[in-house]
């Protein structure tokens, strides 16, 4: 006989791991953020560079989500990662 | 060891159809029209058919368009082998609290062991009534009951019983009933059906007046087999079986996966942590299953019973992976299931050994984290120790990668 498990296996409790928080950004004329709000202890400021943008489009098929990312140097040399909704035009700080 | 509890008295209990009567009992007003269940596997052609179907031509095996140009109003449904697997599980174990010899031998095919249960029930028919009451309410029109010595004996009796009722053969008597019973009763290919009934024998009991090595010359070891049931010279006992305590690994899909390669990397994963799981420690896995929750509710079951059981990821991967190529879920997999359901003990296999061992060697060390673990629950009042997991690790969304599972070592 097998014996009895000292603790059933939990597999069905995931939590989302890295999962978007809201922040507010200011934006230049080309939408492009220049300066990030405070949240919580994250690091905020002005945005110093730009290194990189792209673009997520994806499950079109059920619930459309659409993105537009940003990875950006803030002042200080902290690296952090933006995008903007863009079907709800909001935007959300995110680790790479 | 434990040895398998066995019983040379046995009953047969077949529901013939079953998939389709499972159906049946969740969709009401389904019995009175024509309907079919679709294949599990890939090929899309009909599986089970109802007798309202039968009358206009429809047969199993039959194309979707072929069926559908014989009868229009034809109902098709797609399988969903979970819920018959589930439903087949609840009748083996309401079987079970009538006798503790019970055995599955397919899917709406099982045999109880009745040694001795005369003396709790009374008669036969006593024992019978107490099987049928163990039964579904919705299943008890159906199900067709076979008394005998032997499992062969209670088939081929059940096989001949009208639905909703028994025959009972009494014990010495195999050989009369037998012998008047089609060759269609035997484990039979189609050919060996089609020389047998060329050499005129109809029935078992011509089968039974051949010499025995006259058949064995001519259809071989298996010939020789079918000669012995015939003949009512094989008896052979139910076997129970030994409830499993299964070990169980699940993910779910933040959205439904369709794409092969990503189903084999999820199952890669789910074989890795079911193997870990403490219980899976010095037993090898013999019986698994994989099932799937489909989108939009329907599902996908594959069961392997390994011919070597193993403790070797790769090994116990292997014919999931082949069933996944070949006949791949229908639709969009949001929830993937593994379950180790047999075990057989470590064996000789050195690998496996060393790998036993280096698993017994790390339970100290398990047992001093086990500790510490439920010292912090103590203090915190809630799980705060988690295993992080890949979840979708080619998702392009950074948040659908990987997923936090409390962690209970």
């Amino acid at each position: 006989m097998v014996p009895p498990a000292r603790t059933p296996l939990r597999t069905d409790r995931l939590r989302a791991v890295n999962e978007p928080r809201q922040v507010t950004v200011e934006v230049d004329g080309s939408g492009a953020p220049t300066a990030v709000g405070r949240l919580g202890d994250l690091a905020v400021g002005r945005v110093e560079s730009v290194n990189e943008s792209w673009r997520i489009d994806d499950e079109w098929w059920r619930q459309a989500i659409t993105r537009l990312y940003y990875e950006v140097m803030l002042e200080g040399g902290k690296r952090v990662v933006l995008f903007q909704d863009l079907i709800t035009g909001s935007w959300f700080i995110q680790q790479p | 060891m434990s040895r398998h509890p066995t019983s040379s008295l046995a009953v047969c209990v077949w529901i013939p159809l079953f998939p389709l009567r499972c159906e049946e009992a969740r969709h009401e007003g389904l019995a009175v029209v024509p309907t079919a269940l679709l294949a599990p596997d890939a090929t899309r052609r009909l599986w089970q058919v109802s007798s309202l179907a039968r009358h206009t031509g429809v047969k199993p095996g039959m194309t979707v368009s072929q069926a559908i140009g014989l009868c229009s109003r034809l109902r098709l449904l797609e399988p969903d082998p979970v819920h018959y697997d589930e439903q087949f599980t609840q009748l083996l174990s309401a079987l079970g609290e009538v006798s503790p010899v019970v055995e599955a031998a397919e899917l709406g095919l099982s045999y109880v062991g009745v040694d001795g249960l005369q003396g709790i029930y009374g008669e036969p028919e006593k024992v019978i009534e107490a099987i049928r009451q163990a039964v579904r309410p919705s299943d008890r029109q159906t199900v067709r009951l076979g008394w005998g010595v032997g499992k062969f004996t209670a088939w081929v009796a059940a096989s001949r019983a009208k639905p909703s009722e028994a025959i009972v053969v009494p014990a010495g008597q195999e050989r009369n009933f037998l012998a008047s019973q089609p060759i269609a009763v035997l484990p039979l290919d189609a050919d060996t059906h089609r020389r047998l009934r060329q050499l005129g024998i109809r029935t078992l009991g011509a089968l039974a007046t051949l010499p025995h090595a006259a058949i064995t010359a001519q259809f071989g070891t298996p010939g020789s087999r079918l000669w012995q049931l015939a003949a009512g010279c094989v008896s052979e006992p139910v076997e129970g079986r030994i409830a499993p305590e299964p070990i169980v690994a699940a993910l779910s899909f933040f959205t439904p996966v369709g794409e092969q390669e990503l189903l084999v990397h999820a199952l890669d994963q789910l074989i890795a942590r079911a193997l870990k799981a403490p219980r899976r420690i010095g037993w090898r896995v013999h019986a698994l299953r994989l099932r799937a929750v489909l989108e939009g509710g329907g599902s996908w079951l594959t069961a392997h019973l390994l011919k070597e059981p193993t403790a070797d990821a790769a090994r116990i991967a292997a014919p999931l992976k082949m069933r996944l190529e070949q006949a791949p879920p229908a639709g969009g997999v949001e929830r993937l299931v593994l379950e180790f359901t047999a075990f057989a003990p470590g064996t000789s296999e050195l690998q496996l050994f060393a790998r036993d061992a280096q698993a017994a060697a790390r339970a100290g060390q398990q047992r001093a984290l086990q500790s510490a673990a439920r010292e912090i629950r103590m203090r915190v009042k809630r799980s705060v120790l988690y295993h992080i997991i890949e979840v979708q690790p080619w998702s392009r969304l950074p948040e659908r990668r990987y997923a936090l599972i409390d962690y209970e070592p």
